[in-house]
């Protein structure tokens, strides 16, 4: 038997703002930071696709070198955005989230040495080029193996986190923190859905980049947005087998919640399908007509509000299974109004002042670019 | 005790260690070396120097490859530790300074983004609006150490947020200024050391000279005016805490002269590499970075030093415990579990109650639960070893676990639990090596003071020790043997007749000498 008086206790301090301000924040951000993780992992995978399946043909090596150039900003928005989350979800859910971490403590820590490796190796790819057309194969290779394992580790983490009663027996088994959560059994279909959509969102990302170069070269911009478009058409349609596999994984009364039971999530959940649905039309009629506007503006609008949808789903997800051992109402709240307000200020000035920069760096202006 | 305890054999702190060291010399190099990277833009585009620009846009790949990724991983690894490591400390800190973490994300987004536009940018912008972006990196960076700043410094000396609770009490505390100024000055010192790094791999002889000379203008007046905002943090500093660094605490005071001699090697080494800038080669360059981080580190070391035994000053002890109790502490304070029992209150504990059989596995869970945030049982600050260098015996190990807060200027919380526990816990140490130490026939009293008393007196002549120790010899050897009946907390070690007489020989030797030369 498990006794819920082993979940820490939070720490004394009050919310320093509403509870909702940091769920909003949570789930705005994570969506986020999965995003750029879908566009950074996406990408790399679609670049190796390229290269392999089009070996000798200009198209293919050419898809694939301009796509892994792009792979380390995207590790370092990954990062940047990934900083957000790991900070409210630990103001909202610390007790869960330290302890868990402490349990697969060693796995996690290398989370960190991975990701070194992967960055690393995707900036050496983006550096080398060409001139080590080998080597450079294989380092992205094997960058991209690393960045699917962190995100194995992360579901495991996280999965081990919304678990309580699992948590003694494997503490007093082992309190070397190896190990990892690999007995929870939506484990390898949560893992699953997550890397899925990371194909279809890579492929968006592909469709995004076409686009950009529909007006200088669209033969080779078409090229691309075949491979992004059919990678987003046939990965969003396998996530129907993987995402109903990881709902009928989930505990009855757990699935129950997008079942009916709930109406906030099994409204959230048609809608997800719904979009799901939408999108894949959209992106099938638009590589049928070749229209790329469809599939940049259109699949892409659609696919961000279900990213958004799916990312409160997990919340409302975590909410449930945390049910029996927390309570947003336990939350003592005492709003530190001026640090507050600042952040709010210097978080919309920041938003504003960054597309700036990027104004002024010419990201909009696509003739200023091409000039170079 | 509240949160599940990572068993790492070596010793988690080094991890911690090894991740805030690393860190804190790239992320302080990604201040100062922006603000070097614009002015020598700046310097090398007013003086039309090709081939100074040629190697800036080397040096600024360096610099991102360095920064935005080791640098920023590092820092989140730094979080990531202290999550698995002091989980009540981070989640603390967490809810009181949010908003602070959060305003310096978004400095930090900007950050990373200015850097790889000013990076990606060299070929491509106009020098004016390439030089706005490395302005825009320098101020963001800058901002973001600002807002750091207010956070570690509050650990150290939290001031009046302990009172008040409020966030600016404890951001604005203090040492904030004087350890803003201090870090700053590191930061500048530390791009002109890093320069030559890639200054030593330059062919050019004439330019590689330039650089070194030019990185010197960075590292010099700044190693220089280190001291002084030193001295201005030091005296910001309770003089109660500052001690550990003054001969109170071994660790503490190790680290501070570790600390001066290797920022005076860097200084050395700089100058050394000002005889011949031109022939600079890249073993020197890398000498000097090893010898500046290992002052660096020294400095980290002795702030987590004095600081210890809290990770928050009069607020939270190293092993998550609370200083006072309040609202909300889980009991998790040593006053509720001297009474209720910290096999009782600890959540992650599988032996709840004391019996005969489980003394050592019990007393393992207390070693785990309240004393491995700082020590291993073999390893890192190995009690093993400890026990071995002092030649304690099981009474005197027993007796010393109950005063350990007294030790080295406080270094330790007291020991919170029943003396049911304590014995559980004495019990578990002493099995880890065998307790018969050899009996000394012809003690040393330098070596009696060194196992019994060094580590809550020091060996100079104005500790009580000396002071107050009877004139007469044979009074003092008969008034040692009983401890708590000189000083009613000290331990009750059974020190035998030959031992008490070498101490007292050895203290009296110590006085005259001390009279000898004329005191002081
Ligand atoms: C806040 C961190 C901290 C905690 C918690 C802590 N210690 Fe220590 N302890 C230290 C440090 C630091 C030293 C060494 C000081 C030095 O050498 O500079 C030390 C030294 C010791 C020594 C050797 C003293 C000597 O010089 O001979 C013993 C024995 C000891 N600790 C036992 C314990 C036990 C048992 C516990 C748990 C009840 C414990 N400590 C908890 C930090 C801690
Ligand atoms: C656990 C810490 C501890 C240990 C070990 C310890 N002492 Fe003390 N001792 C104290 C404290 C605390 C005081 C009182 C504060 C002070 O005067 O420094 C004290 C005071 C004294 C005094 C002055 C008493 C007075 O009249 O003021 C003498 C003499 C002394 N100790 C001798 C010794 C000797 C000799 C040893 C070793 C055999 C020893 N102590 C070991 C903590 C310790
Ligand atoms: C670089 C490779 C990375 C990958 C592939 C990755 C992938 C993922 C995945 C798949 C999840 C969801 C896990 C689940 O719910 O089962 C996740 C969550 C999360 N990631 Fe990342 N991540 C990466 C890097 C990072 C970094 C560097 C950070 C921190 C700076 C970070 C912060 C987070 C946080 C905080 C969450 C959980 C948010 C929540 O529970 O609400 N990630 N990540």
């Amino acid at each position: 038997m498990f006794d819920p008086s082993m979940v820490p206790t939070p720490d004394p301090n009050p919310l320093p703002a509403p509870y909702w301000v940091f769920k909003l924040l949570l789930v705005v951000t994570f969506a986020l930071h999965i995003l750029a993780m879908n566009f950074m992992l996406g990408g790399a995978l679609l670049a190796l696709l390229a290269r392999w399946r089009q070996k000798g043909s200009q198209f293919g090596t050419r898809i694939f070198y301009d796509v892994a150039k792009k792979v380390p900003v995207m590790m370092a928005a990954t990062i940047s955005l990934g900083i957000a989350p790991l900070l409210f979800v630990q103001v909202l859910y610390g007790q869960f989230f330290y302890t868990s971490s402490i349990l697969v403590a060693w796995p996690w820590f290398l989370v960190l040495v991975l990701v070194v490796c992967a960055y690393y190796g995707f900036y050496f790819v983006s550096y080398q080029g060409q001139r080590r057309h080998q080597a450079v194969g294989r380092v992205m290779l094997f960058s991209t193996t690393l960045v699917l394992i962190i995100g194995f580790i992360y579901t495991n983490n996280l999965t081990l986190s919304q678990v309580p009663a699992n948590w003694a027996q494997k503490y007093f088994s082992s309190t070397s923190g190896w190990g990892l959560n690999l007995a929870e059994p939506t484990l390898v279909p949560r893992y699953l859905h997550f890397m899925t959509a990371a194909v279809a969102v890579g492929g968006l990302y592909l469709v995004l980049i076409a686009w950009s170069k529909w007006k200088q070269d669209q033969q080779y911009a078409r090229a691309i947005f075949q491979l992004g478009g059919k990678a987003f058409l046939y990965a969003t349609m396998s996530q129907f087998v993987i995402g109903f596999w990881f709902l009928f994984s989930l505990p009855k009364a757990l699935r129950m919640i997008f079942l009916g039971a709930d109406s906030l999530a099994t409204s959230l959940l048609c809608f997800g399908l719904v979009a799901a649905l939408v999108s894949i039309f959209m992106m099938s009629a638009a590589l049928k007509k070749d229209n790329i506007r469809l599939a940049a503006l259109g699949v892409t609008s659609v696919t961000a509000l279900d990213v958004l949808t799916m990312s409160t789903m997990r919340e409302l997800l975590r909410m449930a299974y945390l049910k029996p051992y927390y309570n947003p109402q336990q939350f003592a709240v005492q709003t530190q109004w001026s640090p507050f307000l600042i952040f709010l200020v210097l978080f919309v000035a920041g938003v504003a002042f960054w597309f700036v920069m990027l104004k002024r760096y010419g990201l909009f202006s696509k003739t200023k670019a091409a000039q170079q | 005790m509240n949160y599940p305890v990572w068993d790492v054999a070596f010793g988690a702190g080094l991890l911690m260690a090894l991740v805030a060291g690393l860190h804190v010399f790239v992320s302080h190099f990604a201040v100062g070396g922006g603000l070097f990277l614009i002015l020598t833009e700046r310097k090398a585009r007013r003086n039309n120097d090709a081939q100074l620009l040629t190697w800036l846009k080397y040096h600024t790949r360096f610099f991102v490859l360095l920064t935005v990724v080791f640098g920023a991983v590092s820092g989140v690894g730094i979080w990531f530790t202290i999550g698995l490591i002091s989980p009540t400390a981070t989640s603390n800190l967490i809810h009181i300074y949010v908003w602070g973490w959060a305003i310096e994300w978004v400095f930090f987004f900007l950050e990373i983004t200015a850097a790889l536009l000013y990076l990606y940018g060299w070929d491509k912008l106009e020098p004016k609006v390439h030089e706005w972006f490395g302005w825009v990196y320098f101020v963001t960076a800058f901002a973001s150490m600002v807002v750091i700043n207010g956070i570690i410094t509050f650990m150290l000396t939290p001031g009046n947020w302990i009172a008040n609770h409020q966030f600016w009490s404890g951001f604005f505390n203090p040492t904030y200024a004087p350890s803003l100024l201090f870090r700053f000055c590191i930061s500048l010192a530390l791009a002109g050391i890093y320069s030559l790094i890639t200054a030593s791999l330059q062919k050019d002889a004439e330019l590689k000279a330039r650089i070194v000379r030019w990185g010197a203008i960075w590292t010099v007046p700044s190693l220089l005016l280190l001291p002084v905002f030193a001295w201005w943090y030091i005296r910001s500093i309770p003089q109660l805490l500052w001690v550990s660094a003054r001969g109170a605490m071994p660790t503490g005071t190790h680290f501070a002269l570790l600390a001066c001699l290797l920022l005076g090697g860097t200084l050395l080494l700089v100058l050394v590499s000002l005889v011949r800038p031109s022939r600079l080669h890249l073993s020197l360059s890398l000498l000097l970075a090893v010898v500046a981080f290992g002052a660096m580190d020294s400095f980290e070391f002795v702030r987590e030093s004095i600081r210890k035994p809290f990770v928050i000053v009069n607020y939270l002890y190293a092993n998550s415990l609370y200083f006072t109790p309040m609202p909300g502490d889980g009991g998790f304070t040593v006053d509720n579990i001297s009474s209720a029992g910290v096999l009782q209150t600890a959540k992650w504990v599988q032996n709840r109650n004391l019996t005969q059989d489980n003394q050592v596995a019990a007393g393992r869970e207390i070693f785990r639960v309240e004393c491995q945030s700082c020590h291993t049982a073999n390893s890192y600050r190995g009690i093993h070893q400890y026990i071995v260098l002092r030649h304690w015996d099981q009474d005197k190990l027993h007796a010393m676990l109950g005063v350990l807060f007294m030790m080295h200027n406080n270094v330790m919380p007291q020991f919170a639990g029943t003396d049911a526990e304590l014995n559980a816990l004495s019990a578990y140490l002493g099995s880890l090596q065998s307790m018969n130490p050899p009996t000394d026939l012809h003690p040393v009293g330098k070596t009696v003071f060194e196992q019994n008393c060094s580590m809550c007196h020091q060996a100079r002549p104005d500790d009580h020790l000396f002071t107050n120790m009877p004139k007469d010899p044979q009074t003092a050897v008969t008034a040692l043997s009983s401890l708590p009946a000189m000083f009613p907390i000290m331990p009750d070690l059974k020190l035998s007749e030959d031992e008490r007489r070498a101490l007292v020989q050895w203290v009296d030797t110590q006085r005259s000498a001390q009279a000898a030369t004329g005191g002081n």
